[in-house]
């Protein structure tokens, strides 16, 4: 039964796929219907599996048919343990939930065939990968998501002017089909060299089921150990598709422009689908390389924890500084996923920084997962009813829509305070067991985590304030006394997104209770995962005195950098563009940020001009002088030579003999070379 | 089981283009639905034999004297059927495609001529265009190192007509180009087989094994290699292909990327096979040559901004991911490499077709001067993208399938080989980021962005459904052979296997 379910979980949203053009145009209604009908019955799936965590010890669930026998056997199989269980529920959940909304964002769009048809590849395709019970298969829904995302962001591909990002100038603006190229092919770095990690796994370990990788990973690893540097470059090859994926330094730069793609898009890429495939994965491999490292003591597998903790708290810090200053609106949110999905990579890393702190790592990552897509959903869909409501894409475009837009006004709060981080809500609890084990792992981690924090909490306020408080901008105000256009979304949209908030507020309610049940699977899950006498993880680190000392920290910082904001942007005591005028220091760092710590700008000389210019210099010196001469020059003067044979042959004797004799020892070379050769015969 | 299949698929092409030639005069238009419906008969023969195949049987047909001692031998087995197969699919439905494409190709070039000599041309094209088909089943059923030759021999020749008659710029001169490329790399072939026939006094490819482990044997694998290695297309050798390939008549571009590709299959069948031991030392020199012209071919890909260009550089560096599978001699890479052949052709029939298409409808070869046309024509937009993923190695169609089949297989030679090997499976890797670069780059330049004003009032519409419906069904047949690849690999694998 629960195996069925899985099934029609991950099938539902293809079968959307197929059925959606079979609407053609005048059948709107009904197209929007099916499509959306498709999720909500992944959803249902979904939600009929969540009472197996409450039973982890018949978990995991696994089911298969045999794809391939040969070279390679493949499964097709799914795997239901508590960690694909959740996963199920935050996608389909926040999915179907984005799908709802859509029906009111696109109302006015003509032909939704396209956008619906990629909304439930892009959802079944993350099913796939999140439900796969092999490395193979998961990697099918990862290259397919990623194709997917690449529909989507590129949606608009006449790139008409009002779907530009980027700018105003001299910020250069990108459009939509650009963004779209771009994500395809960053991400595309990160899936093929994560296919050679497979593929090294698999001549190890002779098997890419997670369930069997497990499980002989006493073995495989034993060997794998034997190999000098081989550790370490399966690591690095692992690491680079998800680090890919989910926007992490040194792949992060294709995330901000990823919102080229209407709203809901960018909900479903940030929030429920993409970003976190890639934590998805780390969280499938911390337990291989926790008994790489702790159990079988290789020392080279520190490596996959320290890189995913410290480029985790690099990334977070890295991009919460650029969400300072950012000007649009979806940026801004941008910024905070990755700077959150850092969060997230850290968790996973300092799980196994410590062999006391895998658990605990493991459900804070999982758990800030879970909490980030239920926020992040929400002020994605909150921004998108603005942009749709002020006609533009930036933050000084808008201003003192509290008046206009009320409701919005309380939803984005729910998301906003809980990407703070401020009790009660969901946040709150979820980045607190992040510090919590940071703290315990390494104290420098820890602060970078903790400003990062307060940064969080500045930007996020800023984004508010000049959201919904203040004056209004001159552009509002010529929108609204013409045709005051400046209203709340329509019936759909405010559906969605309250459905959203009320599941936050709920969230942030139930918090511990949930953190709870997670710990309590994934101390079974992991228990059967690791499959040693050792029990070290297990034993519970004692926390009481640190853990009111991180609340009292992090609130610090929370209110720290609310404060600043505050003063800045709510009561303007001083104006930040006198400050940046004013002290050089400010100046330049905002100068910094604002070009993403010049990280972009890097990339572009040095892949795309730096291409450009090497295909040039293929093609217009190599390739054209090659072929100059081999396709022309040769051919021209082989023709010239015989013909000057041709005619000093004619000429007169003594050169017709000279000639001749030439013609001669030739032969009789070639005559011996042909003697010298044995006959077999 | 039908009695003589294969001489029966051998022959069918040619008797339908015998009737075309002796009735060109009047026959008009109708020639190409002939042509058509003849090769969709063989295929269906194809189709029937490789059911028999694949439950066990090999079948072998043995004719006519050509010389004392060379018969004309068919063989069908497990390597020879998924490709024959695959190929007659391609070539029907590119039969189909010409039927639109010949006609507008005729009008351009032709202009000033009578309609007598239009259709006199047509059916011209027409009537050449069989021997394509007869030299792909030729080259792949033959048993014996002759036939082979003469088979080759025969596609060379029917591309030179067909070049310089129906080609693009300088077609004649590029027809040359071709034809002398073509007999370099066929005379290495010949050469090779002489100490081969020197050596064993056959032959039999099948008689090939008896003289492996002599020193006879290198020197016939480096010829037979320089020979191949021509028609593949190989750094250094590739200078034909980006004139060849990118100034014919476009309806044949899945042939020609057939003709090039299918030298792997004779490396296979000739080499890699019954010569497996004396192959070994060739493999490293041939992988690096491989990652080499993947490189390199995409680098010169991602330059062109002619449409026809870019698809025929795209073969060049295409074609060496297979050769690279090959390259690391392991069944698995082998079954791959093979395996991607055959993806490749499929998608490149697609994608190159569907440049055609543009060519068709637009008269532009230059990317620049496009922009925004997915608008006017989504069918052809979303060829041109399901041709981009079917290169580029997305699932579901069968190139990702291939793809880690293969590089499984690389990785394996690597991780036994160590450092080197290593370094040029994942350079191998990375190079596929290439191919996703410029074919959904130059996506972006064709059918994205804003629709030139100039265009808005031409009527650029997709083409009439001959022109696209061969090209989605063998997006289908490459997307089913993605999903459920079993029946091809284990085809394969019956004869490759033990490598």
């Amino acid at each position: 039964m629960t195996v069925l379910v899985a099934w029609i979980c991950i099938f539902s949203p293809f079968v959307g796929v197929a059925t959606t053009p079979l609407f053609g145009r005048g059948h709107g209604k009904a197209q929007d219907l099916s499509a959306v009908l498709c999720t909500l019955v992944s959803t249902v799936a979904a939600l009929l599996l969540l009472p197996e965590l409450l039973h982890p010890n018949t978990l995991p669930i696994e089911s298969a048919v045999r794809w391939i026998q040969r070279p390679i056997a493949v499964d097709f199989g799914i795997l239901i343990d508590p960690l694909s269980i959740i996963l199920v529920n935050v996608v389909s959940l926040v999915s179907f939930i984005i799908m709802i909304y859509c029906v009111g964002y696109l109302k006015n769009e003509s032909n939704r065939t396209r956008f619906w048809m990629w909304m439930n590849g892009f959802i079944g395709s993350m099913l796939l990968l999140v439900l796969s019970n092999n490395l193979l298969l998961l990697f099918i829904g990862w290259k397919l998501v990623g194709v997917c995302s690449y529909g989507l962001i590129g949606y608009y591909y006449q790139d008409q002017r009002q779907h530009w990002i980027g700018g105003p100038t001299p910020t250069p603006f990108v459009k939509p089909s650009q963004a779209a190229l771009k994500s395809l092919v960053v991400t595309g770095m990160g899936d093929m060299l994560m296919l050679g990690g497979i593929l090294i796994l698999y001549f190890y370990a002779g098997t890419i089921n997670f369930i069997e990788l497990y499980d002989t990973a006493p073995r495989w690893f034993a060997q794998l150990a034997t190999q000098p540097g081989m550790v370490t470059l399966l690591i690095l090859l692992l690491l680079a598709g998800p680090f890919a994926k989910s926007a992490q330094f040194p792949f992060h730069e294709w995330l901000p422009e990823a919102m080229a793609g209407p709203a809901p898009v960018s909900a479903l890429i940030h929030a429920a689908t993409m970003v976190k495939s890639g934590v998805y994965l780390v969280a499938r491999l911390v337990p291989l390389f926790y008994y790489a490292y702790w159990v079988a003591e290789i020392e080279q597998a520190a490596l996959f924890f320290h890189i995913t903790a410290w480029i985790g708290v690099f990334t977070a810090l890295l991009a919460a500084t650029q969400g300072m200053v950012a000007l649009e609106l979806k940026k801004i949110l941008a910024y905070s996923t990755i700077s959150q999905l850092g969060y997230i990579m850290l968790a996973f890393g300092v799980a196994g920084l410590a062999p006391t702190l895998l658990l605990d790592g493991y459900t804070s990552g999982v758990f800030h997962l879970v909490i980030h897509a239920l926020f992040k959903a929400c002020l994605f869909l909150c921004i998108g009813t603005i942009i749709h409501a002020v006609h533009s894409i930036y933050l000084y475009d808008t201003g003192a829509l509290r008046r206009y837009m009320p409701v919005t006004w309380v939803f984005t709060l729910a998301g906003a305070l809980s990407l703070i981080g401020l009790p009660p809500f969901p946040g709150f609890w979820s980045k607190d067991a992040i510090l919590l084990v940071a703290l315990e792992a390494n104290t420098l981690l820890f602060l970078v985590a903790l400003v990062t924090v307060g940064i969080t909490s500045f930007y996020t306020v800023r984004f508010l304030a000049i959201i919904f408080h203040g004056t209004a901008s001159t552009s509002l105000k010529s929108i609204h006394p013409h045709s005051g256009l400046i209203t709340e979304g329509k019936g759909s949209m405010r559906f969605a997104t309250a459905l959203l908030t009320c599941l936050i507020v709920i969230a942030g309610i139930y918090g511990p209770f949930v953190e709870e049940v997670l710990y309590t699977s994934f101390q079974t899950s992991l228990d059967t995962k690791i499959s040693t006498g050792t029990v070290l993880w297990s034993s519970v680190p004692e926390q009481s005195s640190s853990h009111v000392l991180v609340s009292i920290l992090a609130l610090t910082f929370v209110f720290g950098g609310a404060i600043a904001a505050y003063i800045l942007y709510i009561a303007r005591k001083w104006s930040p563009q006198v400050l940046i005028n004013k002290y050089s220091a400010i100046r330049s760092l905002h100068t910094f940020f604002l070009n993403r710590w010049l990280i972009n700008m890097v990339y572009e000389r040095v892949f795309v001009s730096g291409m450009s210019y090497l295909t040039h210099f293929i093609a217009n010196d190599v390739e054209s002088r090659w072929d100059q001469i081999v396709n022309r020059r040769l051919p021209g003067e082989l023709t010239n030579k015989i013909q000057r044979l041709v005619y000093r042959l004619q000429a007169d004797t003594d050169e017709l003999v000279y000639n001749v004799s030439y013609v001669l020892i030739l032969f009789v070379i070639l005559l011996m070379f042909l003697l010298l050769i044995p006959n077999a015969n | 089981m039908m009695p003589i299949i294969l001489l029966q698929i051998l022959l069918i092409p040619i008797l339908a283009s015998a009737v075309i030639f002796i009735s060109r005069r009047w026959l008009g238009r109708a020639s190409g639905w002939i042509i058509s419906l003849a090769l969709l008969y063989a295929t269906f023969l194809a189709a029937l034999a490789a059911i028999e195949v694949s439950s066990g049987r090999i079948i072998t047909e043995q004719y006519l004297l050509i010389a004392p001692g060379i018969r004309l031998g068919l063989l069908a087995d497990g390597l020879s059927i998924p490709v024959l197969v695959v190929v007659l699919l391609l070539c029907t439905a590119l039969s189909f495609y010409s039927i639109h494409y010949v006609k507008h190709r005729i009008t351009v070039l032709y202009e000033k001529e009578t309609e007598q000599v239009k259709i006199e041309h047509y059916a011209r094209f027409f009537y050449l265009l069989p021997f394509f088909p007869v030299g792909f089943i030729g080259t792949i059923l033959s048993t014996n190192l002759v036939s082979l030759y003469f088979f080759m021999e025969v596609l060379t020749i029917t591309l030179f007509f067909l070049m310089a008659f129906f080609g693009y710029r300088e077609r004649v001169r590029v027809a040359f180009t071709s034809l002398s490329w073509g007999i370099i790399g066929a005379l290495f072939f010949l050469v090779a087989s002489l100490v081969v026939y020197n050596q064993l006094g056959s032959l039999e490819i099948s008689n090939l094994g008896q003289f492996s482990g002599t020193s006879f044997a290198t020197l016939a694998i480096v010829l037979f290699l320089i020979g191949l290695m021509i028609k593949l297309a190989m750094v250094p050798f590739h200078v034909w292909m980006p004139w060849v390939h990118a100034e014919h008549p476009t309806c044949i571009a899945g042939l020609l990327a057939v003709y090039a590709n299918l030298a792997l299959y004779v490396i296979v069948r000739v080499i890699a096979i019954p010569l497996s031991g004396d192959f070994e030392p060739f493999g490293p020199p041939l992988m690096v040559l491989a990652l080499v012209t993947m490189i390199y071919g995409s680098l010169l890909t991602m330059a062109q901004t002619d449409i026809k260009r870019l698809a025929a550089c795209s073969t060049i560096s295409q074609i060496s991911y297979s050769v690279l599978g090959l390259g690391s001699l392991t069944s698995t890479g082998v079954e791959g490499g093979l395996f991607f052949f055959l993806s490749h052709i499929m998608g490149k029939t697609v994608f190159f077709s569907t440049a055609g298409i543009i060519v068709y409808t637009t008269g532009i070869r230059d990317i620049r001067e496009m922009g925004g046309l997915a608008r006017k024509m989504p069918v052809t937009a979303c060829l041109w993208l399901i041709g981009c993923m079917m290169l580029s190695g997305f699932p579901p169609f069968s190139s990702f399938t291939a793809e880690w089949i293969m590089f499984s297989g690389i990785f394996e030679r690597g991780l036994l080989d160590g450092g080197f090997g290593l370094m040029i499976a994942i350079g191998g890797l990375i190079a596929i980021l290439l191919t996703i670069a410029y074919s959904f780059g130059a996506a972006r330049c064709i059918f994205f962005g804003p629709l030139r004003p100039e265009f808005e009032s031409r009527g650029f519409t997709d083409p009439p459904w001959t022109m696209t419906v061969p090209l989605l069904l063998i997006a289908a047949v490459s997307m089913l052979l993605g999903m459920y690849p079993e029946p091809v690999i284990e085809l394969l694998h019956s004869v490759v296997g033990n490598i």
